[in-house]
């Protein structure tokens, strides 16, 4: 037994016992170190996306409502975009943007993107403007019908998923999921495509109707029975049923 | 507290300590944002203070668990139990870091308040089963982690020895003991929702070496509490109580020994045996594990001043301890157990040389 004994409000520690501490303190440092590193490398690598934050750009082109809110956009060049429109938040398209169906408008808002999808924040309303009927050629984005399927995967809300969170996925992110969904966020079907890479189903009603989802399905496994539409560039599925599909009940 | 009436503040070794908890705080945030950094680049800044200041906490917090134990075991963890409590609050700033980010990204900008929605986002999966299995899976995890944030709460707020001086010690420990009802808490709320979403093996395999580790601590040091307990025990005798041999105690130093049931404080003081009752009424800390420093009998765990022959702090201090009558016969050390009023002066049984 050392004769050392430890007093906190002494100015100078014992030097046997103060050598141990620093010996001990080291050890401790190393273990830190070590299981932080573990901690951070196990996680679930997160996917891509942006989210221009607090970045105002200026978009125009013809306002659809239905089945879901989307801005079709010619550039300069010629080509043509769709991007889907919500609100600022948790929240879909904003009330100030609703009953513009078909309208040219102009407005600006923070881009969402990832890879292809494109998505559109409009937090804005004071630069909103409804500058009359649509005067691009196409009255609708054009359709293709591609067959009737039924797909297992998880139901994200778009927002989060295109870029807002990174990662936007599983139960850590479930509550937001359904604050998304219930706030009017495009639901979407991740699944996974023949490659193995994540692909987004955007999720309407049959025959172009909107989809009336239950939110606290959010984050979770679903089972979704419809027809996919290929909406020019962004697939969709019109659902004809839905049910869980991870074992749960509802 | 001091013999010598000064007030304790930021000394040299309080602020080396404090510097070391700081460094710590940076080092395993730092590697954590590094790592994951180049890990997963795409996660978003929310993200990783989210999950940093969650590990990091969760991690003081196996570390404030274990000192207790770590310094019953092996007396050289003492400098590292004397500040515990700056740890502590540090945890729940840390997890407090991690509430408001999780609740501002997750539950906040909706169509519901997101204090109601942290409860009530998922409410229909609040049910045990689910389809004939546990619910596990899909049972919500974050009102366990507003549990456990306000418990660290309550003792953070209550950690200044005012709070200690005005509920009482008795009261106050008992409160701080729910540190252990915290840990189950944050422990169910990680294997809820984090272990739910990540998929990687090793973190279950993690959480439960933490809490292997916490719980063999604390039971090795019950038991070797016991081994002692029973050995003293052994020796007692009816009335006066044989206690140990002389030369166990050693000058200046103190034992704890067992009378009646009772742990009592032997302390060998300039020739004198004398005896106090083992609880520190400052934290309850084992004052039978301390040693004589400049006349007094000093608490191991935060240095609290007693006089051994009449169990009274030093003036101006008003802590005082129950004393007991202690006789010297032959080479062993007898002790009345029924305890004296506190601060009962005795004259302590002398040492004569053999």
């Amino acid at each position: 037994m050392s004769d050392e004994f430890y007093i906190g409000y002494h100015n100078k520690c014992p030097p046997t016992l103060a050598q141990r501490t620093r010996r001990r303190v080291t050890q401790l440092a190393v273990l830190v170190v070590g299981l932080m590193s573990l901690f951070a490398a196990l996680q679930t690598p997160a996917e891509p996306g942006v989210f221009e934050y607090g970045v105002g750009r200026s978009f125009e082109g013809v306002l659809y409502e239905r089945p879901l809110p989307l801005l079709r956009s010619v550039s300069k060049d010629g080509s043509m975009t769709h991007f889907l429109l919500v609100g600022a938040g948790k929240h879909g398209l904003p009330a100030f943007a609703r009953g513009h169906d078909g309208q040219y408008v102009r407005f600006r808002g923070s881009l969402i993107q990832k890879d292809a999808n494109v998505m559109i924040e409009l937090n804005d309303p004071n630069s909103f403007t409804a500058l009359g009927p649509g005067t691009i050629p196409e009255e609708s984005p054009a359709q293709a019908v591609i067959q009737d399927i039924t797909l297992t995967g998880e139901l994200v809300d778009t927002k989060c998923y295109f870029g807002v969170m990174r990662p936007a996925t599983g139960k850590g992110h479930r509550a937001c999921a359904v604050r998304c969904l219930s706030g009017g966020v495009p639901p979407g079907l991740l699944v996974r495509n023949p490659e193995g890479n994540p692909v987004v189903l955007l999720l309407t009603g049959p025959r172009g109707q909107s989809l009336q989802v239950d939110p606290e399905w959010g984050a979770r496994r679903i089972r979704a029975s419809g027809r996919l539409v290929w909406n020019e560039d962004t697939p969709r599925l019109e659902i004809v049923s839905l049910s869980l599909a991870d074992g749960g009940g509802e | 507290m001091s013999s010598t009436y000064r007030a304790i503040d930021w000394n040299r070794q309080k602020r080396l300590y404090d510097l070391t908890l700081l460094g710590f705080l940076f080092l395993g945030l730092g590697t954590f944002f590094a790592v994951s950094l180049l890990h997963s680049p795409n996660a978003t800044a929310e993200t990783l203070i989210i999950r940093g200041c969650a590990a990091t906490a969760l991690m003081l917090l196996h570390v404030i668990l274990c000192i207790g134990p770590l310094a019953r075991l092996d007396t050289s963890f003492l400098p590292l139990l004397y500040n515990r409590r700056h740890l502590g609050v540090t945890m729940f700033l840390l997890a407090l870091v991690h509430g408001v980010f999780s609740v501002a990204q997750f539950h906040a900008l909706g169509d519901e308040n997101p204090l109601v929605s942290v409860f009530t986002a998922y409410q229909r999966d609040y049910r045990l089963l689910d389809a004939g299995r546990i619910n596990g899976a899909h049972f919500p995890f974050e009102p366990f982690g507003v549990a456990a944030l306000g418990i660290l709460f309550l003792m953070a707020a209550t950690s200044h020895d005012f709070w200690l001086r005005t509920l009482g010690a008795t009261f106050w420990k008992t409160m701080h003991l729910g540190v252990y009802a915290a840990y189950g808490l944050i422990l169910v709320h990680v294997a809820l929702g984090f272990l739910q979403s990540e998929r990687a093996y090793l973190y279950p395999v993690l959480l439960g070496l933490g809490f292997a580790l916490v719980a063999g601590l604390h039971l090795l040091a019950a038991l070797q509490e016991a081994r002692l307990d029973r050995e003293q025990s052994r020796l007692n005798a009816e009335g006066f109580t044989g206690t140990c041999q002389v030369d166990e105690v050693v000058e200046g130093c103190g034992k704890v020994v067992i009378a009646r049931g009772q742990r009592i404080a032997l302390f060998r003081h300039q020739g004198r045996l004398y005896a106090t009752s083992n609880v520190c009424r400052h934290q309850g800390g084992p004052i039978g594990e301390g040693r004589i420093a400049e006349g007094c009998i000093t608490c191991p765990w935060h240095g609290w001043n007693y006089r051994p022959e009449d169990g009274r702090s030093p003036p101006p201090f008003q802590e005082v301890l129950a004393t007991f009558t202690t006789r010297i016969v032959g080479d062993r050390v007898w002790v009345n157990p029924t305890a004296n009023p506190p601060g009962t002066r005795c004259a302590g049984g002398a040492v004569t040389s053999s």
